[in-house]
Order: C-alpha cells, then sequence, then structure tokens
C-alpha cells in the first residue's frame, strides 16, 4: 500500500520537475524562435482583434482551432498583403461562393493590425509546419500558384475546376492577348462598365506579369 | 443514499441534463453549416460561435455532471454528511450564471477568443470562485471529522486540486502566440490528460466497487498505479501539442516517447472495468444501466483516446493530420468515451439511490438511449475520419485549396450530419430517461412498487 504511493508521489514529482525544466528551457528559446522583438503594438492590437471575433473557432492557427475554415498561419506568405486587405473589407467580394466570412467592418486601421499580426505569426519557426505539398500542384506555372493564391477559381473555372460565376477560362489565350487580360486585372471595369470583378492593380507587378503569361498561354 | 445532504447531487445533474441538450444542438447547427454551401445564418450567428457555444456548454455540462457526483461519492466514501449544502447551491448558482452569461456574451462578440476558453476574464474569476468554494466545502467535508481518505476520495481531491490550478493559466493575454498557445495546452491537455483523468479514475473505481459488488481491495488495488501512470506520461506527454507551435525541435523526441505511452493506463483501466465486470456476473446486479455505460465508456475511452490519439500523435504522422478533421474525429470519440459516457454512468448510478426508484424500470427507453446515442456517435467519428483522411491527402499532400478540398468531403459531412440528428433524438431519449429516473417517488406510487423503498 505504503509502495505504490511512494511511486505515485515520486513518479508525479520526477515528471512534473522534468517538464517543469524544459519549460524554462523553451520560454528561454522562444523569443529567438518567434522573433518576439518584432511584436510592435500593431501586431499585438492584432492579436487582440484576432481573439475579439473569435477567429479562432473558424480557422486554424498553428494548426489549433476551427477546421470549418483555412488555417492562417501561413496566409500572409501565400495570399500577400494586397489580397489579405481586400479580403478583410469585403470577404464576399473576394470570394463570393460558397462558405463565406462574415463581414466585420473592420477599419483601416484595424485590418493594418489584422495583417501586421498576420505577417508576424507566418514568420514564427514552427519546424516547418505545414509540409510543403508534394502533389501535381508544385510542377505548376507561377502564373496558375498566383491564380490559386489568389481564389479567382472561385469565380473562373478552368478545364472544370473552379466556379461558374465568371467567364470560363480554359481557352481564353485563343480569345484574348496577354496585354488585354493585364487590363482585365488592373481595371475590371475598363473592359465592361459593370464588371462585378474586384481589381487586382494592388498586386505585385511581377505577379500580374506571371498570371495574365499563364492566362494568355491556355489556348 | 446514507445522508439527506447528498440530494444536492440531484440539483447538479438536473442543471447539466439540459445544457447537455443545448451542446448537441449547437453541435447539430455547427454541422449543418458543413453542409449548406452558403450560410444564411452567416450574419446572426456564424460558424465560431455555434462551435463556441458547442465546446463551451460540453465543459460546464461535465464539469456540473462531476461535480454534483463527487458531493455524493464523497459523502458516500466518508460517511458523512456534506460540510455545508448552502455552499454547494451557491456554487452551482454562480457556475449556471456565469455559463449562460458567457454563452449570452458570444453572441454579441464578448469573447477571450482562444478555444475552449472563451469567457471574458470577469466571468472566468467567477467561475474561479466557484471552484474555490467546491474545493473548500469538499475538504471541510473531508477532513472535519478527521476522515481516513480512502485512495479514491484522495485521487479525486487531487485531480480536483489540479484542475482548478491549471485552469489560472488560461487566464491572461499573452501578447506572444506561441507562448500563449504553449500555457493553452497546460489547461486544455492537462485537464483531459492529467485532472480529468484522476478524476474519472477515482469515479469509476468508486462506481464499481458500488455497482458491481466487487470488493474495494480488488478495485482500489490498482488505482494508483494507474495514476500514477497517467502523470508520469501525460505531463512531460503534453509536448505532443509543442511539435509546430513555435517551441523547439526537442519536443518532437519528448512529446512522442511520452505521448506514445499514454495509451498505457487507458488499457489498464479497461482491463480493470473488464475484470471487475466479469467478476460481478456471479454477483446480484442491481443497476444494469449504471453498468452498461460504465463498462461502454471504459471501452470507448479507450479506442477515442487511446486508440484514436495514438495514431495521429507520432510527429512523422502528425505533421500531415494536425489540425484537419481527423482531430475533430479524436475530439469527439475520447471526449464522450472518457468523460460523457462516464457522466451518464454516473447519473444512471446516483438518481435511483436519491428518487428511490428502481434503476432498471424503463429498460426498453433506457436501451433504446445506449444504443442511439452510442451508435451514432461511432457513425459521426467514422465519417470524420474518412473526411480526415481524403483532406489530408488531397490538401496537404497534393495541395490542392482548403475550400475546393472541403467541397469533396461534403458527402462526409452529409453522413455526420445523419449520425448527429441521430444523436440528438438519443439525447432527447435519454434525457427523458434520467428525468424520469431523478423524480423522487409520490406516496401513492410507493404502494404500488413497494420494493423500490429504500431499506434504510
Amino acid at each position: 500500500m505504503h509502495a505504490t504511493r511512494t511511486t505515485l508521489v515520486v513518479a508525479t514529482l520526477l515528471s512534473a520537475i522534468v517538464f517543469l525544466g524544459m519549460t524554462v528551457d523553451t520560454l528561454r528559446r522562444m523569443p529567438a524562435r518567434t522573433h518576439s522583438n518584432q511584436l510592435s503594438e500593431r501586431v499585438i492590437e492584432g492579436k487582440w482583434l484576432w481573439q475579439r471575433y473569435d477567429c479562432n473557432d473558424c480557422h486554424t492557427i498553428l494548426g489549433i482551432g476551427g477546421y470549418y475554415a483555412p488555417d492562417v498561419t501561413k496566409s500572409y506568405s501565400i495570399r500577400g498583403e494586397a489580397w489579405l486587405r481586400q479580403f478583410l473589407k469585403e470577404p464576399a467580394k473576394m470570394y463570393p461562393a460558397g462558405r463565406q466570412m462574415p463581414n466585420f467592418h473592420f477599419t483601416d486601421a484595424q485590418i493594418d493590425s489584422l495583417v501586421a499580426y498576420l505577417q508576424w505569426v507566418s514568420e514564427i519557426d514552427t519546424n516547418n509546419w505545414p509540409p510543403p505539398p508534394q502533389g501535381m500542384a508544385r510542377q505548376e506555372p507561377e502564373g496558375h500558384r498566383v491564380f490559386l493564391a489568389q481564389h479567382c477559381n472561385t469565380c473562373h473555372a478552368i478545364e472544370g475546376s473552379g466556379g461558374t460565376l465568371a467567364p470560363d477560362l480554359t481557352h481564353i489565350g485563343s480569345r484574348q492577348t496577354k496585354d488585354w487580360i493585364l487590363d482585365q486585372i488592373n481595371n475590371p471595369r475598363g473592359h465592361k462598365a459593370d464588371s462585378i470583378m474586384p481589381s487586382f492593380a494592388q498586386l505585385p507587378g511581377e505577379e500580374k506579369q506571371e498570371l495574365a503569361e499563364y492566362l494568355a498561354s491556355l489556348k | 443514499m446514507k445522508h439527506a445532504s447528498q440530494k444536492i447531487a440531484r440539483e447538479y445533474f438536473l442543471a447539466a441534463l439540459p445544457l447537455f441538450f443545448l451542446q448537441v444542438v449547437f453541435g447539430l447547427l455547427a454541422s449543418v453549416k458543413y453542409v449548406w454551401g452558403y450560410d444564411p445564418l452567416l450574419s446572426l450567428m456564424p460558424f465560431n460561435i455555434a462551435r463556441t457555444i458547442h465546446l463551451n456548454l460540453l465543459v460546464f455540462w461535465l464539469l456540473l455532471a462531476l461535480m454534483g457526483a463527487t458531493y455524493y461519492m464523497v459523502a458516500d466514501e466518508l460517511d458523512t454528511d456534506i460540510y455545508s449544502v448552502r455552499l454547494a447551491r451557491v456554487q452551482l448558482w454562480l457556475l449556471l450564471v456565469s455559463g449562460v452569461a458567457a454563452i449570452v456574451g458570444y453572441i454579441f462578440h464578448w469573447s477571450f477568443g482562444m478555444p475552449f476558453l472563451e469567457q471574458p476574464t470577469a466571468i472566468k474569476v467567477v467561475i474561479v470562485a466557484a471552484a474555490l468554494i467546491f474545493l473548500y466545502n469538499i475538504a471541510m467535508t473531508m477532513f472535519t471529522n478527521h476522515h481516513i481518505l480512502t485512495r479514491t476520495t484522495a485521487t479525486l481531491m487531487g485531480g480536483m486540486v489540479m484542475l482548478s490550478v491549471m485552469f489560472l493559466f488560461g487566464i491572461p493575454f499573452m501578447p506572444n502566440l506561441s507562448t500563449q498557445y504553449y500555457f493553452w495546452w497546460w489547461v486544455i491537455h492537462l485537464w483531459v490528460e492529467g485532472a480529468w483523468e484522476l478524476i474519472a479514475a477515482s469515479l469509476v473505481a468508486w462506481s464499481l466497487i458500488k455497482l458491481t459488488g466487487v470488493s474495494r481491495k480488488t478495485v482500489e488495488g490498482w488505482v494508483f498505479a494507474e495514476v500514477a501512470l497517467v502523470l508520469l506520461t501525460g505531463i512531460i506527454g503534453t509536448g505532443h501539442h509543442y511539435y509546430w507551435i513555435g517551441t523547439p525541435h526537442y519536443w518532437l523526441v519528448w512529446g512522442a516517447v511520452f505521448s506514445a505511452a499514454e495509451p498505457i493506463p487507458i488499457v489498464m483501466m479497461l482491463v480493470d472495468a473488464v475484470r471487475d465486470l466479469l467478476k460481478a456476473r456471479t454477483l446480484p446486479i442491481v443497476n444494469t444501466l449504471g453498468l452498461a455505460w460504465l463498462g461502454a465508456g471504459a471501452f470507448v475511452h479507450f479506442m477515442g483516446a487511446g486508440v484514436w490519439g495514438f495514431g495521429q500523435t507520432l510527429p512523422q504522422i502528425n505533421r500531415w493530420t494536425h489540425g484537419t478533421q481527423i482531430t475533430a474525429s479524436h475530439g469527439h470519440f475520447a471526449f464522450w468515451g472518457a468523460y460523457g459516457m462516464l457522466a451518464i454512468a454516473l447519473m444512471y448510478a446516483i438518481l435511483p439511490e436519491i428518487s428511490g426508484r428502481k434503476p432498471n424500470g424503463k429498460q426498453g427507453l433506457s436501451f433504446a438511449a445506449f444504443m442511439s446515442l452510442n451508435f451514432s456517435m461511432i457513425f459521426m467519428v467514422m465519417a470524420l475520419l474518412i473526411a480526415g483522411i481524403v483532406q489530408v491527402y488531397l490538401q496537404r499532400v497534393m495541395g490542392l485549396d482548403f475550400l475546393e478540398v472541403q467541397n469533396h468531403l461534403r458527402v462526409w459531412f452529409e453522413v455526420r450530419l445523419v449520425a448527429g440528428g441521430i444523436f440528438f433524438l438519443g439525447t432527447a431519449l435519454l434525457l427523458w430517461d434520467l428525468f424520469r429516473l431523478a423524480t423522487p417517488l409520490a406516496a401513492a406510487e410507493r404502494v404500488a412498487e413497494p420494493e423500490a423503498v429504500p431499506a434504510a
């Protein structure tokens, strides 16, 4: 009777001591791994907004949370700042089909904070999580990556994969030139006054070039 | 029932059951949203609020049920009245009011925003106050007359103290997300794989002694060994949550080794329960339903927490499965088996003693509830598991976009919704059965059911 009780106490104490020791070491190393020197007031404000609006019960972050919406750990590096800003302003416009995020009517200052927070999160050393995909998506042309990252496939389909809200782009290259496509990306209403497509003028020039080149190649 | 003050357990159960029902309602709502393309309730009750309420009700109803059972069990084990019934009632109302306030607050974006711990800080403070009242009341019940604690009551007390202390780490706002999650797991993991396991081990041991008639010596012999293993593997096993959150690489080794051993005490608990149930075959069984839930619970606990948990605890696998529907499958299976079924078993064990009703009165209804709840839960976790495996393959391996993959998973979300519907019906049956069992017998009925009157 006393022997098992002693074993219980010793086992608990031992594991608690080891765990606390590892905690001390972990907390010592975490500032470098999470570059905590870059935790500006804006980033912290962004974290508070993330919590106040209960974002974590739809989205996962570092893989933890609700499984209803995409993981945001790498959103900043995958989608880019321009897309994130426009999405947070008007989610339905950037993603009009299917499962949607409510419009929280964030102010510009709040969007600044959320984007700064997501940028900080994307730079945490996560021991290479999530793992880079091993499938075909990696071998696609760079423009296709931009096409997916900007969620163009929500409205436009290519070869049967994608939305039906906007014209099918499977053979867009045989109908339009690269320059015309570039104009459309920058200013959709220049070609059609009542177009519902948002402008992607804010994308980096290089990405717009790659996207237009890729679409023009779809003959 | 030995003492009048033990009746307080009934009030805790009657408060817990409607919360369980509501938890299932909000779970159904959340799972409909997985099937709907466009959510018509997007601005009124978006997914995050439905999920928050689902999670909070889970914690609240389980805590109320386990606390009610604790009051009953400690008085029963030490053969004494509860120190203060009034304090126990104050504690119950504090928890109920703070829980309802939290849930109404979520609808108006009043949230702390960490999953499971969304309660705003003011409400967390009230919860801590209620926990302190509980610890004080239980400690005074245990020590007022210098009782010698049994192994089960000592384990229970340890679990309850650990539960309260760990909760404190979920209260502060930390600017660094990685640090915040580091300590968030001290609540979430060290609750479900630490404190709650101690509470469960102790309550299971007590119910086995009570319901099977197997000797205390046999049942209690293993309790400390199980608890020692739970803590030895579970504390450092927290490391399996520290693979990818900005914590050092060595956790991949420590977390893997210790969490891989976590199923060992769970297997011991299963073997223990089966051994006692087999022994009890030769003894007169007085409470079939209590035993059915207890035995099945030990098995589902083993499957959901042990097998499902072990299945993705190694970092080589977890790297691909982390944050997918596989985790949702594991969460539902483990919580139901380890704690949901235990809470129900305890109600079937305790309520007849308080109300004076025969425990096996309406077997048809009781078994319909038992079957529909358990089989629909198994369907649900299987559907989520398959959805998760497909998700890992398409999203993580092939690199398809999250929302595109979700469309491919729709059929499995539909299966889950149907299973959820059956689970909802089972919950209604269970509530009906347990409310019936909780209603005290009127004098006229006592004449009709003379054998139900307690001997004492």
